[in-house]
């Protein structure tokens, strides 16, 4: 009951001192659907949605814009055997070329055995946009800044000595401020999700079947087989994606209230965008010069570092295009970043509650 | 009564600072009791112990027999508080600020908050926003959140600070009311020696950390003695009269036909009866008590406005 009460006072608070940002977001969603429409009408010269493509045509025809592809590797090959030129859109001819062998069979694969990819249809297409995009990439860095004010901003603010010398206790407190940057994080995602379907079903040309079975692969390095693809109804892919997709909101969060705890406003919203945006950059950075100096392999390490792991739906298969296998795409990496996840939110989780209830308030 | 407040032994240090240094005193139920002391001296680490915001180094303290920072919960529906700096949101309304507080104190209906408001005088700018309010406008919302749930224990932390005349006055006026009607133990930290002296049931002095004096008031200024101001018509034959009294001590007075008198116990009579049995005529003989401020002084070393109430070799801490 007080944890309920405690709940609402947090969803008030932040909603009444942080309403602009939510307006801008809403702005944002607004802008961007706006444009993309504009873009449509601009490319396409139409003004209504294009005639919906059933999937197994769609394959059919990247498969042959492949097979065409393909064909021009071989006359550049061909060229490079006597000007010693070896890329091919800045890949070496030959992973270039078998890469486009592997998305061919795939293709050819998946129409055989009436498999429909991810690509095929608006919803897990949106869930993949939506939850796995640019969109949640800049959510969960929102998501990040106001947890951070959570209790840092009582504490400059000066309430947090009234607020801790009533009546519940500091595990409630935290709880709450956690429950309720969740419930609000959820909120923003699901009706970024709705925007993000209704912006592909309209390029799409249809809302797409809610019913059904899509195929992805566990490893998309490997070729498509009966060992190498799990299948899953659109829904419980959905949900799949919203679940780890908010498993990296809740991890930034624990992440957020844990430097909340330890400082006051300014510092704690200033270390936490630090984190979210220079880290991975500087990991990308050590990651560069790790592969310069031996393999790329060297650096694996660094995937189980939070802050790169954190668009997990983006590893299950590629966010833009139709390719139903890529290299580090599939089950099997979503699955390894997700317990990667799983572990530093724990960890943030109870490093939060550890301090928290320790941590004496001198004013 | 029975002890609603017991702090025991308590001694809490801030890195190499001591803030409190076995400090011990109780507060009985019903009564108002002033806690003094200049800056530094302790009195808001106490306080942030009592509301279970710092945890002692050694000692206890308790509300209602709870232990503060171990038994929180428990102690915590018993007082409500308000600080120097008062907590409030400054997005909220100063209404939404005390629903957000009646929600978590336990069951106030909003008849009751709007009678708050209206016992602190906030009825009109109950649903400004806060951050509108002038500083005594938030005292005085302050005031109303400590009041929510009807607590036993109200605990005020310079509570006039930012207040004008009228609204000292004012609070000075509420807080007797509450005191006397609803029977609300009141432990009053404040500078203002005049408004404790006024209030007070009670005090306990504090100077670097550690109880200076504790008790009654009106015992604690009559252990301190008397003054006599002595208007006389020879005031060498008078000093002279007045010394050979036991007890007493005297000098020069202001105006130069006057004298001073000090002594332990209520002497008026005697001194008067001697000074007349020699033929020193006495025009006027004025018996005043030492006043707060001057026991006050006397245990600080300092007076209670003066700059130097808080000693260059003196860290002020929380």
């Amino acid at each position: 009951m007080m944890l309920t009460i405690l709940v609402r006072n947090e969803l008030e608070k932040t909603w009444r001192s942080r309403w602009m940002v939510f307006a801008v977001l809403a702005g944002l969603f607004l802008l961007i659907a706006a444009g993309l429409y504009s873009f449509y009408v601009y490319h396409d010269h139409r003004w209504s949605p294009p005639p919906p493509v059933a999937w197994q045509t769609q394959l059919r025809s990247d498969i042959a814009n492949n097979q065409s592809t393909l064909d021009n590797l071989q006359v550049v090959k061909q060229q490079a055997g006597t000007r010693g030129r070896t890329l091919f859109n800045g890949r070496a001819l030959n992973d270039a070329e078998a890469q486009l062998h592997q998305a061919i069979a795939a293709d050819q694969y998946l129409i055989d055995h009436d498999i429909a990819p991810l690509s095929a249809y608006s919803m897990t297409r949106a869930a993949l946009f939506g939850f796995g995009g640019i969109v949640m990439f800049l959510l969960v860095r929102i998501f990040g800044w106001l947890a951070s004010e959570q209790i840092a901003g009582e504490r400059s603010d000066r309430t947090i000595a009234i607020l801790l010398s009533r009546p519940p206790s500091r595990e409630q407190v935290l709880l709450a401020k956690a429950i309720a940057s969740f419930l609000i994080s959820l909120a923003v995602v699901l009706v970024s999700f709705l925007v993000a379907y209704a912006i592909v079903a309209f390029i799409m040309g249809s809302l797409g079947p809610v019913t059904g079975q899509v195929g992805i692969a566990i490893d998309g390095s490997k070729p498509l087989n009966p060992d190498n693809l799990v299948t899953m109804p659109i829904l419980l892919f959905l949900l799949m994606c919203i679940g780890a997709a908010m498993l990296a909101v809740l991890c930034v969060q624990g992440m957020s209230l844990l430097i909340s705890v330890l400082t006051t406003r300014w510092a704690a919203i200033g270390i936490t965008l630090a984190i979210l945006f220079g880290a991975s950059l500087l990991s990308g950075v050590v990651a560069g010069i790790i592969s310069l100096i031996g393999s790329a392999q060297s650096a694996h390490f660094l995937n189980y570092a939070f802050f790169n792991v954190l668009a997990p739906v983006g590893s299950i298969a590629p966010v833009f295009g139709n390719g139903a296998t890529e290299v580090g795409k599939g089950m099997h990496e979503f699955g390894s970043e997700v317990a990667t996840l799983a572990v530093w939110t724990v960890g943030f989780f109870a490093a939060a509650w550890f301090f928290f209830r320790r941590r004496e308030e001198a004013g | 009564m029975p002890a609603i407040v017991e702090v025991d032994h308590l001694t809490k240090n801030f890195g190499s600072v001591r803030a409190l240094d076995d400090l011990s005193f109780s507060v009985a139920e019903g009564e108002v009791f002033g806690f003094l002391g200049p800056n530094g001296a302790g009195k808001t680490t106490t306080i942030r112990i009592l509301l279970g915001l710092l945890r002692p180094d050694a000692g206890t303290a308790r509300i209602g027999g709870h232990d503060c920072w171990n038994d929180h919960s428990r102690a915590a529906p018993l007082f409500g508080a308000t600080l120097e700096q008062p907590g409030l949101y400054g997005y909220l309304s100063g209404r939404d600020n005390l629903r957000q507080f009646a929600r978590i104190v336990g069951p106030v209906n909003e008849r009751q908050i709007t009678d708050l408001l209206a016992l602190v005088g906030m009825t009109e700018r109950a649903d400004d926003k806060v951050k509108r309010y002038s500083m005594g406008m938030r005292q005085r919302l302050a005031l109303a959140q400590a009041l929510l749930g009807r607590p036993r224990l109200l605990v005020l932390d310079e509570p006039t600070n930012g207040l004008d005349p009228n609204g000292i006055h004012g609070l000075r006026l509420l807080l007797r009311r509450l005191a006397s009607e609803q029977a609300l133990t009141i432990f009053l930290s404040s500078h203002l020696l005049s408004e404790v002296e006024e209030l007070c049931d009670r005090v306990v002095i504090l100077h670097r950390g550690q109880v200076r004096a504790v008790g009654p008031l009106v015992e604690l200024m009559n252990s301190k003695g008397y003054v006599y101001q002595i208007d006389v018509s020879d005031v060498d034959g008078a000093l002279a009269i007045a010394r050979s009294i036991d007890g007493v001590r005297a000098e020069r007075g202001t105006p130069s036909d006057s004298i001073t008198v000090f002594s332990d116990t209520d002497l008026a009579r005697v001194i008067n009866r001697a000074l007349v049995t020699a033929g020193i005529e006495v025009d006027q003989l004025v018996r005043t008590q030492r006043g707060l401020e001057d026991i006050y002084i006397e245990l600080t070393g300092v007076p209670s406005a003066s700059p130097l109430s808080a000693p260059p070799s003196e860290v002020a801490v929380p």
